[in-house]
């Protein structure tokens, strides 16, 4: 069977044509095998690309988030925090370091230093510090002018990365320290005055003391002169150091008070009784005026008692002979409270020295000579009426016409703050 | 001690200190001036040039440094010497007291024989003046 030439032509030419066509088919297949292959190497790749896209923009999405957070930390600072990268763009500014900037805080990122920080002494430190600093940083105090203030800074740069990683930024810190300074300027100006103000009568009691040894005093009567300044003086003395201790230790949140009913009328009467013999010598008159009312307090009868003393006490030093001292107790029933207060016909204090009475060692200048006084009482009677009574004390005076010193103080204490 | 009629005026807004000086210093033979402020010093010096001058440091209207500075500043009274008297103690700085005619600044509490000592020792070669040197 077709073994003639035609059908031997016909069956080569179909078997090549198949072979061909086979081969053909087999090369195509190949080729789409490698297509195929290509094509799912593509997807696998774009797969990946995806994923790494989808990854980066949550990483990207981190990265904000984890830096809005370190933001917002800076923003809670006290402090000024300037965050600059290496070309001295500014990263971050926080809130505080709006005083130091020529451009709000918030609007500093991105911006260069040099456009925007005012101070030069300060712009010229953090420039050089992008040129490397010591690996604990730099701190150093400087004084920058901020509007009409100049205002002491602690300044402190720090590094973050090395300075050929992308990521190396300067970080800048600067702390005020004016608040540092008005403590420790209040403090000197405390020693200073509790030294003048203790000196001077250990002065009167150590010279008087040698005046008797050398013989100064001719006779008897000045010796009993001598012992007499020598006796008030250590009065005084002593006396200003009670109430410096006293204060201190209100302070301190040291002093512990007794909190009981007190029967204030009593109070009053007492006092009154005491000084009136101490008025009677400047030929003074002290009325009494009782409200017919309930004035008991919860609080500290003796501590109470030393304010009543010691404001009738200044009312005696400070009223010329002749005068008149009028001390008033009442309730005010609306804010159920107590108030007290001690008026006299005394030389007044001048409108702005009013504020400073209650001051550590304020005496009034133009009174130093007019009654000697420790300086104290008067502010320890404001801590014992605000700090341990929660009361309020203050003064009303006009020079030359008089002065009303007065406390109130709430007719039932919170026994929450009982120490 | 020294009998003079040296003209000594002492400043102090402190009553007992004015008594106490006055007394230590009259017992020594001097003249005795007091003023209670500086400017009631300067009134004094007005009315009675002294040979020399104690003064407090700290005083009302016009303290000590500001009132030996106001002596320094004038040629009647520049050459008067002051002795200064602080109870400020090591709060006084020494340029506070860097006036050219303040010889000696002590501090309180101080001893009015020292102070006695200290007078005479700067008023040895002070002539005694008669009341009439022309006070600025």
């Amino acid at each position: 069977m077709f073994t003639d030439p035609v059908s031997i032509t016909i069956l080569t030419c179909i078997t090549t044509t198949t072979v061909v066509a086979i081969g053909i088919a087999l090369k195509w297949k190949a080729r789409e095998s490698v297509a195929i292959a290509a094509m799912q190497s593509a997807k696998l790749d774009a797969d990946e690309a995806q994923t790494a896209l989808e990854s980066a923009k949550i990483h990207g999405c981190i990265d904000r988030t984890r830096r809005r957070q370190v933001e917002a930390v800076f923003d809670v600072l006290r402090d000024a925090v300037l965050v600059i990268d290496s070309h001295g763009e500014i990263l971050h500014a926080n809130e505080h370091a709006s005083g130091i900037l020529s451009v709000r805080a918030s609007e500093a990122a991105g911006k260069s230093l040099q456009d925007i920080v005012i101070d030069h002494q300060l712009l010229a430190t953090i420039l050089d510090a992008r040129s490397g600093l010591p690996k604990e940083g730099r701190l150093y105090e400087q004084e920058i002018q901020i509007g009409p203030e100049t205002i002491a800074f602690e300044v402190q740069l720090q590094s973050v990365g090395r300075k050929d990683e992308p990521m190396h930024a300067v970080v800048t810190v600067l702390r005020d320290l004016s608040r540092e300074r008005e403590i420790a300027r209040l403090k000197s100006d405390f020693v200073s005055k509790a030294s003048h103000e203790l000196r001077t009568p250990l002065s009167s009691i150590s010279a008087y003391i040698e005046m008797l040894e050398d013989g100064d005093a001719k006779d008897e009567t000045m010796r009993q002169e001598f012992y007499g300044v020598i006796s008030t003086e250590t009065r005084r003395l002593r006396r200003m150091i009670d109430n410096l201790l006293n204060i201190s230790r209100i302070e301190a949140g040291l002093m512990h008070i007794d909190r009981v009913r007190v029967d204030f009328e009593e109070l009053v009467d007492r006092a009154v009784t005491n000084m009136r013999p101490q008025a009677k010598e400047k030929s003074l008159e002290i009325h009494s005026q009782m409200a017919d009312v309930d004035l008991s307090v919860i609080g500290d009868g003796d501590m109470l008692y030393q304010v009543i003393v010691n404001l009738i006490s200044n009312a005696i030093k400070y009223t010329p002979e002749g005068g008149r001292i009028t001390v008033v107790a009442d309730t005010d029933n609306l804010t159920r409270s107590l108030h007290f207060s001690v008026s006299d016909t005394g030389l007044g204090i001048a409108p702005d020295q009013i504020e400073k009475v209650f001051d550590k060692f304020y005496r009034v200048e133009n009174y130093r000579h007019v009654a000697q006084g420790t300086g104290l009482g008067l502010n320890l009677c404001q801590h014992i009426v605000e700090t341990l009574h929660s009361g309020q004390i203050g003064l009303e005076s006009t020079l030359g016409m008089g002065s009303k010193f007065w406390f109130s103080i709430p007719a039932e204490q919170d026994q929450r703050k009982a120490a | 001690m020294t009998s003079t009629t040296h003209n000594i005026l002492i400043v102090d807004d402190e009553a007992h200190i004015l008594q106490v000086l006055s007394l230590k210093l009259r017992n020594c033979g001097y003249s005795i001036t007091t003023a209670v402020d500086g400017e009631d010093a300067m009134h004094q010096v007005k009315e009675n040039p002294p040979d020399l001058v104690i003064t407090d440091v700290q005083m009302p209207y016009m303290n000590g440094l500001e009132f030996a500075l106001a002596l320094s500043s004038e040629s009647a009274t520049k050459d008067i010497p002051v002795i200064m008297l602080t109870a400020r103690g090591h709060t006084l700085e020494t340029s506070d007291t860097d006036i050219p005619n303040v010889r000696k600044v002590l501090s309180k509490p101080f001893s009015p024989r020292g102070i006695a000592e200290l007078c005479a020792q700067l008023l040895t070669d002070v002539p005694c003046h008669d009341g009439k040197r022309d006070a600025a």
